[in-house]
């Protein structure tokens, strides 16, 4: 409760109601008291005046009795007077300061006292009276107010030519009247009317604290709270919020600006959004060419430092052979022919020949990673590798069919490399058919990716190869041929090599109905 | 009579032995020497018919050898072994005037044949 009335103190709605209030009570206050003021005032006057002719007509009405000098008259008609509501006393003094007549019959022809308060009033502390009439405001024995009027009576030409002879004619004073009027009227009257503004100024003050709060509320507060709680909202994340103040005011104009504000901020992220989507995209694809760049680099890499220890090795290992391949044939000549050493010695030269054609598989990979590139023609080295294995007794019983694109893509290529991949696709094929079948080498362009790209497709009708072997083939070392035939080399070395020029070799085998191997390469382009 | 003089340059040990266990009997005279340097001194000292020189040697190699030979004695034969052949070298080698070129291992039929022909080269020219 505490707190509430503390926040709605500090809001700004609190702060501007309790200026506002703080104003408006002040003011009314100043302004209650001034009419207040102003309206007793007024009432006073009024009733100085009414005393005034209050006094006239008591000093008409007893005018015939002093004239005519009958006491009794005078007397009757000054009680008369005096038994009026509101009266408290009349009384008339005569010069010496006695009480001629009175309202109260008992008081007539007792002499005041000088310094009696009746006296005090025109006479002040010293003797000498004042001689105009005295108006004073006094409180009687009940606490009330009292309005009290000495009016003198001067001596005028039907006083001192009566016949009763009373009066001589060069006093100029004859006596007083003294009139004391209640005013609890008069005091009841301002007390109700002061209770009537108050009650005015109170129910205005109301009225107009209820209007402001309502005013305030719907103008201000209203429109702040949804502002901040847009604002929440929108930092929360939820950009679709939008205000919905539509007035024409600051308010609104903020509303607008604020929607503005929103839906520029959902725009740019969006945008964010997607440029980090394609980043990211971006980063992928870039992340994979870099893998496979470095694949390919370890990949070429490997093949070199393989190549160059062959290198070594086939240096190395060729002398001891050349020793082992001469005294063996030096031995064989020693053994007539079907002799058990002759056989023994001819077992030690075919596998020294063995040695050789692994150490000649080996410098395969010597030669992929020293290649020569130029614009090549393809289908030329197809015919020269075709031609070195047409006239081999291997090929005597298999059908070889080409079908050219003459208007093949050139590639950037080492010849010799391409022919020794050829060359081992085509004495694969033989192997696989197994002396007698076909193979087919057919040349064509195709695209790939969007690339143009050459491709040479090296078909059989032979064995073909069982999905578990499909995968290592191109592992070096992998064969499936009798020892001494092959050394699982050949395809390591084209792969190998076709990798370099940046193409691919892709199998499609099919047990027992025949292989084919794809070379791919894409196709030169002039350098502008 | 021998039906010609041949000098043998390899490092490897066995491969000279190789030569001469397979040129001495067919009639052959053979010498064989261990580097370059003893090859051209012994090719200053005497007529020689045929070199049988290994490519690759420290210090004087075949190819180097092949110059020398070539520069002073063009009669003179040369027929170059190679541990692994490839096409530089082989061009470079025939371009300079070998008369052949032998891999290792070769058979000792393969090396009579080839020694054959280069002195029936010789004969002819
Ligand atoms: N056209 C084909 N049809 C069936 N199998 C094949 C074919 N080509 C290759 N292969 C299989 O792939 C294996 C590996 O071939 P690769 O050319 O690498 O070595 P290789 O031919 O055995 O020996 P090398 O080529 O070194 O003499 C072969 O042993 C064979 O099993
Ligand atoms: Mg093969």
């Amino acid at each position: 409760m505490d707190m509430l009335v503390k926040k709605s103190l500090h809001s700004l709605t609190g702060k501007l109601l309790l200026t506002i209030g703080t104003l408006m009570i002040v003011g009314s206050t100043i302004f209650w008291y001034f009419l207040f003021r102003h309206q007793e005032k007024e009432l006073l006057e009024n009733s100085v005046k009414y005393a005034y002719s209050f006094v006239d007509y008591i000093k008409k009405s007893t005018h015939y009795g002093m004239i005519t000098a009958q006491s009794v008259l005078i007397q009757q008609t000054i009680e008369a007077i005096g038994s009026s509501e509101g009266v408290l006393s009349v009384r008339i003094f005569d010069c010496t300061g006695k009480i001629a007549y009175s309202s109260k019959s008992d008081e007539a022809g007792v002499r005041m006292k000088k310094d009696s308060p009746s006296c005090v009033r025109c006479h002040g502390t010293g003797l000498s009276p004042s001689d105009k009439p005295v108006v004073s405001f006094i409180r009687n024995s009940e606490n009330k107010r009292v309005l009290n009027i000495m009016h003198p009576i001067y001596n005028e030409r039907a006083c001192y030519t009566a016949s009763c002879h009373f009066h001589s004619r060069d006093q100029k004073m004859l006596g007083l009247v003294e009139a004391n009027v209640s005013l609890a009227h008069l005091d009841k009257s301002i007390q109700q009317q002061g209770i009537a503004i108050t009650m005015y100024i109170l129910i205005f003050l109301f009225v107009i604290s209820i209007a402001l709060c309502t005013i305030l509320w719907n103008l201000v507060s209203t429109p702040v709270s949804l502002l901040k709680q847009g604002m929440e909202r929108v930092a929360g994340g939820d950009l679709d919020y939008t205000l919905d103040i539509r007035t024409k005011d600051e308010m609104g104009d903020l509303a607008r600006a604020f929607n503005a504000m929103t839906s520029d901020l959902k725009k740019t992220k969006v945008e964010l959004v997607e440029w980090g989507n394609t980043l990211e995209k971006k980063v992928q694809e870039k992340t994979q060419a870099i893998h496979m760049a470095q694949a390919q680099l370890i990949h070429s890499e490997k093949l070199a430092s393989l190549g160059r220890m062959a290198a070594g090795v086939a240096h190395e290992i060729n002398s001891p052979l050349t020793g082992i391949v001469t005294f063996g044939h030096l031995l064989l000549k020693r053994f007539p022919p079907g002799t058990q050493e002759r056989e023994d010695v001819e077992v030690i030269i075919e596998q020294a020949n063995r040695c050789s054609n692994i150490i000649k598989g080996l410098l395969g990979f010597a030669r992929a990673s020293a290649a020569e590139k130029a614009p090549t023609n393809v289908n030329d080295v197809l015919d020269r590798s075709l031609n070195i294995v047409r006239n081999k007794a291997d090929f005597f019983n298999i059908k070889l069919i080409t079908e050219f694109d003459e208007s093949l893509h050139r590639v950037k290529a080492d010849a010799s490399q391409l022919q020794q991949v050829f060359t081992n696709m085509i004495i694969n094929a033989a192997d696989a058919v197994e002396g007698k079948g076909t193979i087919t080498v057919i040349s064509k362009n195709i695209t790939d990716e969007g690339q143009p790209v050459a491709e040479i497709e090296f078909r059989d009708t032979g064995t073909g190869i069982s999905p578990e072997n499909i995968e290592k083939i191109f592992e070096p070392f992998f064969t499936t041929k009798p020892v001494g035939k092959g050394t699982g080399l050949g395809l390591a070395v084209s792969h190998g090599i076709i990798q370099d020029h940046g193409g691919k070799l892709l199998v499609n085998s099919k047990m027992g109905e025949g292989t084919s191997f794809f070379v791919q390469l894409p196709a030169y382009r002039e350098e502008v | 009579m021998s039906k010609g003089r041949i000098l043998v340059v390899d490092d490897e040990d066995i491969v000279r032995t190789s030569c001469s266990r397979t040129l001495v009997p067919e009639g052959y005279e053979v010498t064989l020497v261990k580097n370059g340097f003893d090859g051209l001194a012994l090719l200053e000292q005497g007529p020689i018919d045929l070199v049988l020189t290994d490519l690759k040697m420290p210090e004087i190699d075949g190819i180097e050898i092949l110059r020398r030979v070539k520069e002073k004695w063009p009669q003179v034969e040369v027929i170059i072994i190679t541990g692994y052949q490839t096409v530089d070298t082989a061009v470079k080698a025939i371009k300079l005037g070998a008369f052949d070129y032998l891999e290792k291992p070769f058979t000792p039929d393969g090396l009579i044949a080839s020694v054959a022909k280069a002195f029936a080269h010789k004969k002819t020219a």
